[in-house]
């Protein structure tokens, strides 16, 4: 267990040198400023809207760290055999899996928060300059709010490792994340829509439709559950047990991918 | 000597380019282009496809509705906005607020004109019913409700439990519970009228918008103004006046009230005084009067 | 220290599913201290044998140890350093971060890591080059990295796969001179190489392999008996597996 902290040690610095992180953290630079102008032509809701566009920027940030970053970092050792550089120490299978995730993990969590101060700072200086009209605004709904989005970053991280496990090009890992993210996204609400009643819906709902949609539900990860951004910014309550059991969930989620990756890779060869 | 040749190349090819860009655009404008406005998705549909981004969403859709009213200001055909536009208009702000039921602009925004210009004062009222069950913190929406019940529905009855409701809320005003009472019993209803606007007017931030209430404002003063006059000469002939130039004539006013829309005032069997005018906004005509046009 | 029996390794190529036989029955035994060269043309099996050693690749057949314990288990690999053939390293990591990997999953301590690496840094002479990213390494700096990595944690068993490949004579004397001192030092060295003349000057055994099959297996010394070339001896093996008559 030693070799854990290691591998994730240098997967992390390997991602956080990537030139893309600089890209994609410009890129969020830029958001932010644009939440300056944007936030301002809303006559009297401007904290909402800079606190949507702020959380926003955070999660389509974050979802490109784990899409171009995260499997970048699994596809160059399948690709470009660096993988070698690790295998080739007295560390199992099933060590390198969980390592790799774990420095993963620090990857997300360490950019997710330098990018949700950028985040707060320019929300604070709007907040400043229009104060009247940040009249629902809560700080710890904020951080709630980015701490779910931190562990729903995690786990389609966790799902991008189950599918390089067993795919043979970063590209098909890619498209398949891919997927994920929007079948996880809006499996809740098109659930919600099958089930409602013909008559909201204008048409039937096949009974064979009915029960591939929940069969996705259950199968797919419900990411819609980490989503809280509306609740942030209008500083609705959200009940602690919904928090409890959403991290369950997630945490169960994300051990049950990385396990079943760890599993398919014992049989991965590289010639 | 090539290397000059080279870049006389490049700058001729360089003013061919702007040329042709140009050319190419203007024969784009020609071309027959699709409505802005005669779609937008069902919101279950906007849901489902704004993933985790729905507050944002419902940002844009709001900002695209607020263009919509700065572009139709610049105008110059009559009406500004056309029926199926003002539709799509409300079915921007339905899905903004289906997306996020707590954000307060739209409500705000379509009160502001979808009553008034588009006639729509019911299709308004069951959008700021919903916005009120989700605000339940916010006297606002309640109170804008009465309003359009009692100025444009002619529901008096109906007014009341949500003038009630907005005066229960935080911020509300206890003068409202008042007013709620005022509106069982049908006289002074101008001034109620006048009231309700200038509560609005002082939380509008809005400049451009300021001005619109302000002016509906002023339009209701005068016509206060005349109507006092009117009940006064009746008082005093036991008639309604034929015209309002009667109440100057008679000395029961100074002078003439002007219509800040432009139009004559006349006066009507009950005694009530409106307006001709065929203004940008309409307001104050009632269903009677429009077939009059 | 490594035994190899009765190895095979089926590959099927691409979508028609050819099969290729890559090691056919390999038996082979390395003693301890000793340095072994394998030697075979490409795509003999040389790869293939190092990778099944190193477990990156499962046999179809047979069982393979290390210093007595079996390849597919982690601690096979703790006293092994193995350089692949044309080693690959993440690009933004720098050679004593890489150094401080490879010796922090040896178990060894910081202080330790230090000393060998500093040592070794100064052996493969990349001095300069330490702090900086291995994405602006050169082939042959980069070959060298992987010498240090292989040797951070001082083990018992070099594994080395075309170690001269792509070098500069200068690189090359570096790799040899290295040989010679892992040999005075008692490790056990298997290389592989298609170089003969590698294959000569550092070897104690040498074994043939071509087309999967282990031809010949014997000291330098017996092999070059009676004034013999090695290269003859080793066009003669291919000749043979071809099924053609020797020159």
């Amino acid at each position: 267990m030693t070799s854990l902290w290691p591998i994730a040690f240098i997967t992390f610095k390997e991602g956080i040198r990537n030139r893309a992180i600089y890209g994609i953290t410009l890129f969020a630079l830029l958001l932010f400023g644009a939440t300056a102008l944007v936030a301002t032509m809303v006559p009297r809701e401007v904290g909402k809207v800079s606190v949507d566009m702020a959380l926003s920027t955070i999660s389509f940030s974050g979802l490109l760290i784990v899409l171009f970053v995260g499997i970048n970092l699994m596809a160059k050792d399948l690709d470009k055999r660096t993988i070698y550089t690790v295998l080739a120490r007295s560390v199992s299978r099933p060590q390198y899996i969980v390592g790799k995730f774990l420095g993963m993990v620090l990857l997300i969590t360490v950019t997710t928060l330098s990018l949700s101060v950028m985040a707060m700072a320019a929300t604070f200086i709007l907040k400043m300059t229009h104060a009247e009209f940040f009249t629902r605004f809560s700080w710890s709904m904020i951080a709630l709010s980015v701490f779910l989005t931190t562990l729903m970053l995690i786990l389609l991280s966790a799902v991008s490792f189950l599918f390089a496990s067993f795919t043979s090009t970063s590209f098909i890992t890619l498209v398949l994340t891919i997927i994920t993210y929007i079948i996880g996204q809006s499996i809740s609400g098109v659930k919600a829509l099958i089930e409602s009643p013909p008559q909201a819906l204008g048409f039937t709902v096949s009974p064979v439709t009915m029960k591939l949609v929940q069969a996705a539900y259950y199968l797919f990860p419900n990411l819609s559950l980490f989503n809280i951004k509306l609740q942030a910014a209008h500083d609705l309550p959200v009940a602690t047990s919904y928090v409890v059991w959403t991290v369950l969930y997630g945490v169960v989620y994300i051990c049950l991918a990385i396990t079943l990756a760890a599993l398919i890779f014992r049989k991965k060869e590289f010639p | 000597m090539r290397r000059l040749f080279l870049i006389i190349l490049v700058l001729i090819a360089g003013y061919l380019h702007v040329v042709f860009l140009g050319k190419a655009s203007e024969e784009m404008k020609k071309l027959p282009q699709g409505d802005d406005h005669a779609f937008i998705l069902p919101s279950p549909i906007l849901k489902v496809a704004a993933l985790e981004y729905q507050g944002l969403a419902s940002d844009v859709l709001f900002l695209n509705s607020m263009a919509f009213i700065g572009e139709t200001q610049e105008r110059k055909e009559r009406p500004r906005v056309k029926e199926w536009e003002w539709r799509w208009w409300l079915k921007t702000l339905d899905a903004a607020t289906d997306l996020d039921p707590y954000f307060f602009d739209p409500y705000f925004y379509a009160n502001a004109f979808l009553p008034w210009d588009a006639h729509m004062a019911e299709e308004t009222n069951h959008l700021l019913e919903k916005g009120s069950r989700y605000r339940n913190w916010d006297w606002m929406l309640p109170f804008f409700i009465g309003f359009n019940d009692f100025f444009f529905l002619q529901k008096n009855v109906e007014a009341v439990p949500f003038l009630m409701e907005a005066s229960r809320r935080p911020g509300g005003e206890p003068m409202l519970a008042s007013i709620a009472a005022r509106l069982a019993f049908k006289e002074n209803q101008t001034e109620t009228a006048i009231f309700f606007l200038e509560e609005t007017v002082r939380r509008t931030d809005e400049e451009s918008l300021k001005k619109i209430y302000e002016t509906r404002i002023q339009a209701l003063r005068s016509i206060a103004i005349l109507e006092k006059g009117v009940a006064s000469y009746k008082k005093k002939f036991g008639k309604l006046p034929p015209t309002v130039d009667e109440l100057v004539h008679r000395n029961i006013i100074n002078k003439l009230p002007l219509d800040p829309y432009g139009g004559t005032y006349f006066v009507e069997q009950d005694g009530k005084v409106r307006s001709t005018t065929s203004s940008d906004l309409e307001p104050y005509i009632s269903p009677a009067m429009k077939s009059f046009h | 220290m490594i035994t190899i029996k009765g190895i095979s390794k089926v590959f099927k190529e691409g979508i028609t599913g050819k099969r290729i036989m890559a090691l056919e029955g390999l038996d082979l035994d390395i003693p301890k201290g000793e340095v072994f060269g394998f030697l075979g043309p490409n795509g003999a099996g040389k790869s293939t044998t190092i990778k099944i050693l190193m477990n990156l690749i499962f046999p179809d057949t047979g069982t393979a140890t290390i210093a007595g314990k079996d390849v597919q288990i982690p601690e096979a690999r703790k006293r092994v350093g193995y350089l692949p053939e044309n080693p690959y390293f993440y690009d933004y990591l720098t050679a004593d971060e890489l150094l401080w990997f490879g010796g922090k999953t040896a178990g060894l301590t910081p202080s330790t890591i230090r000393e060998r690496s500093d040592f070794l840094v100064q052996k493969v002479d990349l001095d300069n080059a330490r702090r900086r990213p291995l994405r602006t390494y050169s082939k042959g700096m980069l070959q060298r990295a992987g010498l240090a990595l292989a040797l951070i944690h001082d083990p018992d068993v070099i594994i080395l796969d075309e170690p001269m490949s792509g070098l500069d004579p200068v690189g090359r004397k570096m790799v040899g001179d290295l040989l010679v001192e892992l040999k005075q030092q008692g490790k056990t060295v298997f290389f592989s190489s298609h170089i003969l003349n590698d294959i000569e000057r550092f070897s104690d055994r040498a074994g043939i392999i071509i087309k999967g099959k282990l031809r010949l297996v014997d000291s330098l010394t017996n092999i070059l008996k009676g004034n013999k070339n090695l290269e003859d001896v080793f066009l003669r093996e291919v000749a043979s597996a071809e099924g053609g008559v020797a020159a």
